[in-house]
């Protein structure tokens, strides 16, 4: 047995596995995105079946980014929805990282508690916001805007200042299932459950941060701010650039979220979108499915590239 | 005392202040759910009885009869389970494979396997149900699940357990050589006690990945090997009358997993980024 076939035959099984794994679905999706193929059709039994015989060309493509009236809204919320997710949580996860890094009491139980929310599913995670939290009516949401209404509404009571008070209109809970506003229901829950990664990453790598440096800057004078800009931002360059890439690859591909919040009502993405084609249409579900694997290569690339280029040191 | 440490009697208490407020806002729907779940389904939507109730244990006590919860977990339990055993099965030989033996293409190979992670599912969910349905008939069923959630999570085990593996010195895996100790010899006898740890919470990390799973799980089965994503998720829209008995359910599928997960909180960062970030 020569030097190089043993560690082949152990890497064997699981490239073979992925291969597979990779290349049959996608390529079956390549091929029905280009045949006519429909799961019902009177008026074209022939459509039902997968066949080269039903060949369209790029007729599928052209349907879905010309005709189909969704496809642009998909596209335009699937980057609203990753665009907001990913600003809040480098934003939130920068500043608690540094808060959290600082030594005071109890900090372990307090990392504890803001790492939980990555470790619900997603499931829960849409099924507890949407109902307990932000429901108008029974949700904590609807409690508050209550509450607000009538502590006001008490205030009107009072001698001058109650005239003042009574302009004030009464509120009105938002509705988060609304076409408006279920993208920015999304947005909150992914941004809860996905802070903590940034935060854990961010702080990882600040405990890499070179002190001595620091300290140099702190004596000659640099306040906090300048501190934070000047050292520690450039030093995190790379953490964020891979939060900000990982996080689009995944939130590009958000399902549950967007099916428990509204159905898609008003909010669909690219893969909510697929499978409302995928109820009947196969050739426009398989075409946006190929558009989408395009859509996250374009960013997987990029994040392939850093994380390869300091693989093997 | 450094001059990092100097700061002033505002700072010494406003800061930590602030952190636990921030630590304590992001924990607070998880405790909202714990809570609400000994709350009964009547109490749990009036205001009035916000904290003022009494608690209950009969959501948890009627689990079975309202959702038949212990299926959907029993299905979680042996999905995650085999799973997690058979990608570490394939996963640790190609992994020791190639920290150990590196060839030409090595790095290629291990790019590659993580883009398969990065195509979108919902791309191949068609060709997915159509094979498993009419062509290979294991739709909805355990084998499949447990297929599946292998696959996705192969890529990642493969490159956590090669980046602890590269951190044993090869002097150790060549002494072994010389002593004639056969590869699975060295497998079991060397490289896995010293990386013991890293194996454990590349486990842990897979685990609550298919745990969590809520693409395929729910779309790949009915009834038979329904998970409690599936579970959860049939319950989106209760209109409110049930938040008591749904907060119990969700609080028993997320609890174990949420406790699961600060053991390895420490080493999650190395599964998250794939190694970039130390």
């Amino acid at each position: 047995m020569t030097n190089r076939t043993l560690p082949r035959l152990l890497q064997a099984p699981a490239v073979i596995l992925l291969l597979v794994w990779m290349l049959v679905p996608l390529g079956m999706t390549l091929f029905f995105s280009f045949i006519r193929y429909v799961l019902n059709n009177l008026r074209k039994p022939e459509w039902t079946t997968p066949s080269i015989d039903n060949w369209r060309g790029w007729g599928n493509y052209e349907y879905v980014l010309y005709k189909a009236k969704d496809f642009w809204m998909a596209v335009e919320n699937s980057l609203f929805i990753v665009g907001g997710v990913i600003t809040l949580t480098v934003v939130l996860g920068l500043a608690i990282a540094v808060l959290v890094n600082r030594s005071f009491p109890g900090r372990g139980i307090v990392r504890v508690l803001m790492i939980s929310p990555f470790f619900v599913m997603p499931a829960v995670n849409a099924v507890l916001w949407i109902n307990m939290i932000l429901d108008p009516v029974l949700g904590l949401n609807g409690l508050a805007v209550e509450g607000l209404n009538n502590s006001i509404n008490s205030l009107k009571d009072f001698p001058v200042l109650g005239h003042f008070f009574s302009l004030w209109p009464t509120l009105e809970p938002i509705s988060f299932r609304g076409t408006e506003t279920s993208a920015i229901a999304v947005i909150t829950m992914v941004t809860w459950q996905w802070t903590p990664f940034a935060v854990l990453i961010f702080m990882t790598s600040l405990q890499s941060e070179d002190q001595q440096q620091k300290e140099a800057a702190i004596l000659d004078g640099a306040n906090a701010w300048s501190q934070f800009r000047n050292l520690t931002l450039p030093h995190l360059a790379r953490p964020i650039a891979i939060v900000v890439m990982i996080q689009a690859i995944f939130h590009l591909s958000l399902y549950a979220e967007i099916e428990i919040v509204s159905r898609g009502n008003g909010n669909k993405n690219l893969p909510y979108l697929i499978g409302e084609f995928a109820s009947n249409n196969i050739g426009a579900a398989s075409a946006t499915g190929i558009l989408a694997v395009v859509l996250a290569n374009i960013v997987a690339i990029f994040l392939l590239r850093i994380v390869g280029k300091n693989l093997m040191d | 005392m450094s001059a990092l440490e100097k700061k002033s009697s505002f700072g010494r208490v406003f800061w930590p202040v602030l952190a636990w407020t921030a630590g304590l806002m992001f924990f607070f729907p998880i405790f909202w759910i714990g809570f609400t779940s000994f709350k009964t389904d009547a109490d749990a939507v009036k205001p009035e009885f916000l904290f003022a109730f009494t608690p209950t244990l009969e959501n948890y006590v009627n689990m079975t009869a309202n959702y038949d919860y212990w299926r959907f977990a029993r299905n979680s339990v042996i999905t995650s389970v085999f799973a997690t055993a058979f990608t570490l099965f394939v996963g640790v030989p190609a992994a020791y494979a190639m920290a150990f033996n590196p060839g030409r293409h090595t790095k290629d190979i291990l790019v590659w396997m993580l883009s398969t992670k990065m195509l979108p599912a919902a791309a191949v969910l068609y060709p997915m149900t159509f094979l498993t349905k009419n062509f290979l008939g294991i739709f909805d069923t355990h084998f499949l699940v447990i297929i599946v959630l292998s696959l996705i999570n192969l890529p990642i085990v493969i490159w956590m357990l090669f980046t602890y593996f590269k951190e044993i010195p090869k002097e150790i895996i060549e002494a072994g050589k010389m002593d004639g100790v056969s590869v699975w010899g060295e497998i079991k006898d060397i490289v896995l006690p010293l990386a013991w740890g890293g194996l454990a919470s590349t486990a842990l990390l897979c685990f609550i990945s298919c745990w969590n799973e809520a693409y395929w799980t729910v779309r790949l089965t009915t009834t038979e090997a329904a998970t409690l994503s599936k579970l959860i998720e049939g319950n989106r829209a209760p209109e409110g009358l049930f938040f008591g008995r749904l907060s119990a359910v969700s609080t028993a599928a997320v609890g174990p997993i949420v406790v699961l997960g600060w053991f390895c909180q420490k080493q999650l960062v190395r599964g998250l980024t794939f190694g970039a970030v130390k």
